[in-house]
Order: C-alpha cells, then sequence, then structure tokens
C-alpha cells in the first residue's frame, strides 16, 4: 500500500513525541475519541489548541512588556494555556505553565519573562511536530482514498 | 429528564477547543449537544425555555463565571445536573455550595466522564 511508508513515519513520529514528553497520556484519549469519531477531529483539535497558544503567547509578551506588570492578568493566561495544553497533553508546555504560574505568583518579573522564553521555546518545537505529523495524516488519507 | 428520550446536554466553555473535545465525548454517548461559551449565555439558554439533562461547566469565563452560573441556575429552580469541569482544585467547595452535582479536574477523560455518567443513570 503506498502510503505504508508515510503510516510508518507518523508512527516513529508520535512515538519519539511520547518518549521525550512532548506528549502525555491524555493525547492517547485524543486518538481513541479520533478512532471513534473520524477522521479530521485531531486536525481540529491540534489547529485550536496552536490559535489558542499563539494568541496567549503574544498576550503574555504583551502584558510583559508593560511598564507596570498586571500579575494577575499574566496569571490568568498562563491558566488558560496551561488548562489548553494539558486537555490536548502537551506535557512540556504544560509543565512550564506550572513554573511559570509559581514566578508570577511571587510577582516576579524576570521570572516570568525566563519562563515566557520557555513557553515559546516549548510550544514552537511542539508545533513543528504537530505540523508534521498533521501533513503525514493529510498525505495517507490523500492515498488511501485513491 | 428532558421530555425527550434521548439526553440533552449544554456545554459550558470558553474555550472552542475544550467545548470540541467535551463534545466529541458526549456524542459517543448519543448525546444531543449544545455549546454555549459562558455562564451567561448558559443562563439564557434556560431563559429561552430549553430543557437540559446535563450541564458541563467550566469556571473561569467572561461574563459569568461557572460558580454564579451555578448558583443562579440553582436559584431559578433548574434541578439539571450540573458537573464542574475546571483546572482550578481551589474551587470545588465554591462550585458545591452553588449546587452542582459533581466536581472533576480538566483534563477530562473518557472513563472519569462515563462513570461520571453511569451515576446519574444517563447509560444504559
Amino acid at each position: 500500500m503506498a502510503s505504508a511508508p508515510f503510516k510508518a513515519q507518523l508512527t516513529d513520529l508520535l512515538n519519539s513525541m511520547f518518549a521525550m514528553d512532548f506528549l502525555d497520556e491524555q493525547f492517547k484519549e485524543l486518538q481513541m475519541l479520533e478512532e471513534a469519531s473520524g477522521p479530521g477531529f485531531l486536525t481540529e483539535v491540534v489547529t485550536l489548541f496552536c490559535g489558542d497558544a499563539e494568541r496567549i503567547i503574544s498576550q503574555l509578551d504583551a502584558l510583559l512588556n508593560e511598564p507596570a506588570v498586571d500579575f494577575g492578568k499574566v496569571d490568568a493566561n498562563v491558566h488558560q494555556l496551561k488548562g489548553s495544553s494539558s486537555s490536548v497533553g502537551a506535557k512540556r508546555v504544560a509543565l512550564v505553565c506550572i513554573k511559570f504560574r509559581n514566578v508570577c505568583q511571587e510577582n516576579d518579573k524576570e521570572g516570568c519573562i525566563a519562563a515566557l522564553h520557555e513557553i515559546r521555546h516549548e510550544f514552537d518545537e511542539l508545533r513543528k511536530k504537530f505540523q508534521t505529523m498533521l501533513q503525514l495524516e493529510q498525505q495517507i488519507q490523500d492515498l488511501d482514498s485513491k | 429528564m428532558a421530555s425527550s428520550q434521548v439526553v440533552k446536554a449544554l456545554i459550558v466553555d470558553d474555550n472552542a477547543m475544550i467545548r470540541r473535545i467535551h463534545m466529541t465525548m458526549l456524542f459517543r454517548f448519543g448525546f444531543e449537544i449544545t455549546e454555549v461559551e459562558d455562564g451567561k449565555k448558559a443562563i439564557d439558554q434556560f431563559l429561552d425555555g430549553n430543557e437540559y439533562d446535563l450541564v458541563l461547566m467550566d469556571k473561569e469565563m467572561p461574563n459569568m463565571d461557572g460558580v454564579e452560573a451555578t448558583r443562579t441556575l440553582r436559584g431559578m429552580g433548574i434541578s439539571t445536573k450540573i458537573v464542574a469541569i475546571t483546572t482550578d482544585s481551589n474551587s470545588m467547595g465554591a462550585f458545591l455550595d452553588a449546587g452542582a452535582d459533581e466536581f472533576i479536574l480538566k483534563p477530562l477523560n473518557f472513563p472519569a466522564l462515563a462513570d461520571i455518567l453511569k451515576g446519574f443513570n444517563f447509560l444504559n
């Protein structure tokens, strides 16, 4: 079957994402939901997550660039990102959110900036892998439907 | 229970991704789903005469948060099962005091949801 090499690549990619803690058990829950509900569910969820995360990270950047940082708003945004990332199984992003909230609650601006930098790095790495995953899924779908 | 045989559920969460996940979970049980993005819109659903058997209620939402929405619904005499679903573990007491039937932390997983629904006798 023409899609076999792409399926193998996808399996390897996902295995490495789990092994390196980019993803956790919650993502497996979503994979099982897709099996039951049909293709497109994971694509939609991952796309919504990436859009959400990008928006929140931009807001955090703006908030931390204010002369007087509103740590309450920063915390609320990080809380949102933690909720989204844990719901999609984005383990490393969720873990950095926990660190971020700790420094935020101490009103530590430098700590917050460092945590934001780390979140940006983790999210960028995850987003690249999600993009590869979605491209492989699309190729598999296209080949299997022929 | 709402008048039809199908269980009717209302998902209340300001996060579109989370609404999508919870909706997909509930679809697996054959529920009829409505979604809204804040507590005030949830209240409006009931004020418009809609009936629901189940509400999945987030906490942090614009316009009206989940605790206030739960309290308001109970004040209106709404006896629908309300399950609070949030990342805020400190809000359990507030939700239960407001009248929620169950409290569960996000992320929601399918087996945990099934257990709650069985407890409410929504699953045959």
